[in-house]
């Protein structure tokens, strides 16, 4: 009965259209009562779920994000892309996954990665004859990349998810090489619709004007060289790298690159602020919520009921991403990921799935997620910053699709392709 | 009608006041948090002395930050949810769901107050480790989130009762 109410408030609360973590909130504190626990047992969980120390790396990572999208890097980093890959057919969509790769490694947000980069090559795409549709479908779908490769948050709220036993260290090296695949499918994809449209490529701008470039992006690269270094050699903690990360970005973007102005210092300070509260109210209600799923006995629940229905690891494994994706249609992804890992991460352990391959198959996943609609975040955001109706860009987006399925399968089946730089750790 | 449209949006105004106050608290808080632990980072490498108390402050900040601008979310509607289902409803069946939402969030809001009060009252004997702070200081901004979110939602809901009214009443006038 205390599952029902538990599954019961949380879904209804859901569908109406309460807020996620509000109605994991809701659904916590009715199933305490049911228990006949004291109203204060749900704050204190909720309390303790927001009071961890790795997790003081969220708001870190956010802030540096934001100082990047305010502070003139994603000029320097098309440029910079622009003199490396320019040259290829449809170049300029080359240059946007490549950009989307370097900004991605920096903020670890699609969302800031869109708005940065979006904003800047989507009308120079225009301009160049490229379709608006094929402009967007190159940007939403490239910032996925954001997610996967490291730094980023969405990887902090899986090892905490997961209970804290999982290496932050190990999930950044394993979502390196996953995030340059993706990148290079959706190139590929991206090449072959530039030659079947006839998209220029663009002139090389001469050695000078790379390195020139090059000197201008570096100082912003190393933004992420500090972060990811800082935490793989062991010198510092994710909170500490991510502290520091966050003083460098101030430093280069208000005195060194002196594009941040005060108007866009407390315009970044809010939206930290902002994001930070969001994702982490969902983080407290979520610890609430997943006690309960534990005391219920519901990860078990689900690993027997799906082992009943095959104990094939590839069917439980095509089981578990095709779930994943009809959830990431349908919900955000920090919520999915806090909601899912508990009851999904045994059943992939008792299949011999590492839990770090499971955390990349499941952010690459969730990103698909936040490129298709009803709830597709990133492609809202592309589709505005583009000024492209939503059903345009929907009819286009296939190919890419399907390069990040592919890059999803590859992640899935391979083991080595997230396990392999992880493993030289050890 | 009139005046509770006029008592409505002076509170309005009185709300985004608090909400411009409780946002400019967060953003202090972050800023306090990155400097200090930068002052950690500096200790610990450079100068060889760990200023211990700043890993304790910061995740007192961290629930400020959370809690505080968690209910400014209420107030700027803009927390994670799946409302496309509910938008996609006609407006006689929206209308009721939008409003039956914000008593949601509101009643949420109260609970969250009342039961945070005894967890304040509970750990006021307790020192919080290195800051010697009572521990119910941690307690504070889910007291205060609470009571904000039950105001905010609450005047929402409101508000959509009030809408609502009003257009039935226009549209009577106008029959």
């Amino acid at each position: 009965m205390g599952l029902a109410i538990l599954l019961g408030v949380f879904g209804v609360s859901i569908v109406i259209g309460i807020p996620v973590a509000f109605a994991m909130g809701l659904a916590a504190a009715a199933t305490f009562a049911f228990e006949g626990f004291p109203a204060l047992l749900t704050f204190q969980r909720i309390i303790s779920g927001v009071s961890v120390f790795s997790l003081l790396a969220i708001p870190f990572f956010i802030f540096a994000g934001e100082l990047m999208l305010h502070g003139g890097l994603a000029l320097r980093l098309v440029r910079f892309a622009s003199a490396l890959v320019g040259r290829v057919r449809g170049g300029l969509a080359t240059v946007n996954i490549f950009s989307s790769m370097l900004f991605g490694g920096i903020s670890g947000s699609a969302i800031a990665d869109i708005s940065a980069l979006g904003s800047l090559i989507i009308p120079a795409m225009k301009e160049k004859g490229y379709r608006g549709d094929y402009a967007v479908n190159v940007t939403v779908t490239s910032s996925i990349a954001g997610v996967v490769i490291p730094p980023s948050h969405n990887m902090i709220i899986f090892a905490v998810a997961a209970g804290g036993g999982i290496s932050i260290s190990e999930l950044f090296l394993a979502g390196v090489i996953p995030g340059i695949l993706m990148c290079i499918l959706l190139a590929i994809a991206a090449y072959i619709l530039a030659v079947k449209a006839g998209y220029p490529a663009e002139p090389f701008p001469g050695f000078a004007f790379v390195l020139t470039a090059a000197a201008a992006a570096l100082p912003g690269l190393f933004t992420a060289v500090i972060i990811v270094g800082g935490v793989l050699s062991g010198v510092f903690t994710v909170t500490e790298s991510g502290a520091f990360g966050a003083i460098y970005a101030f430093v280069l973007t208000a005195l060194v690159y002196r594009s941040l102005s005060w108007k866009a210092f407390v315009e970044c300070l809010l939206s930290a602020v902002r994001t930070t509260s969001v994702v982490m109210i969902l983080i407290g209600c979520a610890s609430a919520f997943a006690y309960l799923l534990a005391f219920y006995q519901v990860p078990k629940l689900m690993t027997d009921t799906l082992l009943g229905i095959s104990d094939n690891p590839i069917m439980i494994l095509i089981m578990l991403n095709v779930i994943l994706l009809a959830l990431g249609m349908i919900m955000d992804m920090a919520a999915l990921i806090l909601i899912c890992t508990p009851i999904f991460l045994p059943i992939a352990a008792s299949i011999g799935m590492d839990p770090v391959q499971f955390g990349i198959m499941m952010l690459v996943n969730l990103g698909l997620g936040l490129c298709t609609p009803p709830v597709g975040t990133c492609l809202f955001v592309g589709c505005a910053v583009g000024k492209v109706p939503i059903e345009k860009a929907l009819r286009t987006i296939w190919p890419f699709y399907l390069a990040m399925l592919v890059a999803l399968i590859l992640v899935t089946f391979i083991p080595s392709v997230s396990m392999f730089l992880p493993s030289l750790l050890e | 009608m009139l005046v509770l449209e006029k008592i409505a949006a002076r509170l309005q105004v009185l709300f985004e006041w608090i909400n411009r106050v409780n946002l400019f608290v967060c953003c202090c808080a972050l800023v306090v948090l990155i400097v200090t632990f930068g002052w950690l980072v500096l200790g610990r490498y450079v100068l060889n002395a760990t200023p211990t108390w700043v890993e304790q402050l910061a995740l007192v900040l961290i629930v400020y930050i959370t809690f505080l601008a968690s209910a400014s979310g209420v107030f700027e509607d803009r927390h994670l949810g799946m409302a496309f289902l509910r938008d996609a409803t006609p407006s006689f069946i929206r209308r009721p769901l939008v409003f039956i939402t914000r008593v949601a969030i509101a009643v949420f809001g109260y609970v969250m107050m009342t039961g945070s009060l005894e967890l304040f009252e509970f750990g006021w004997a307790t020192k919080l480790p290195m800051l010697n702070i009572p521990e119910s200081i941690r307690t504070l901004p889910v007291i205060i989130c609470g009571g904000l979110m039950f105001v905010f939602a609450a005047s929402q809901a409101l508000a959509e009762l009030l809408n609502t009214s009003a257009k039935l009443i226009s549209k009577n006038i106008g029959e």
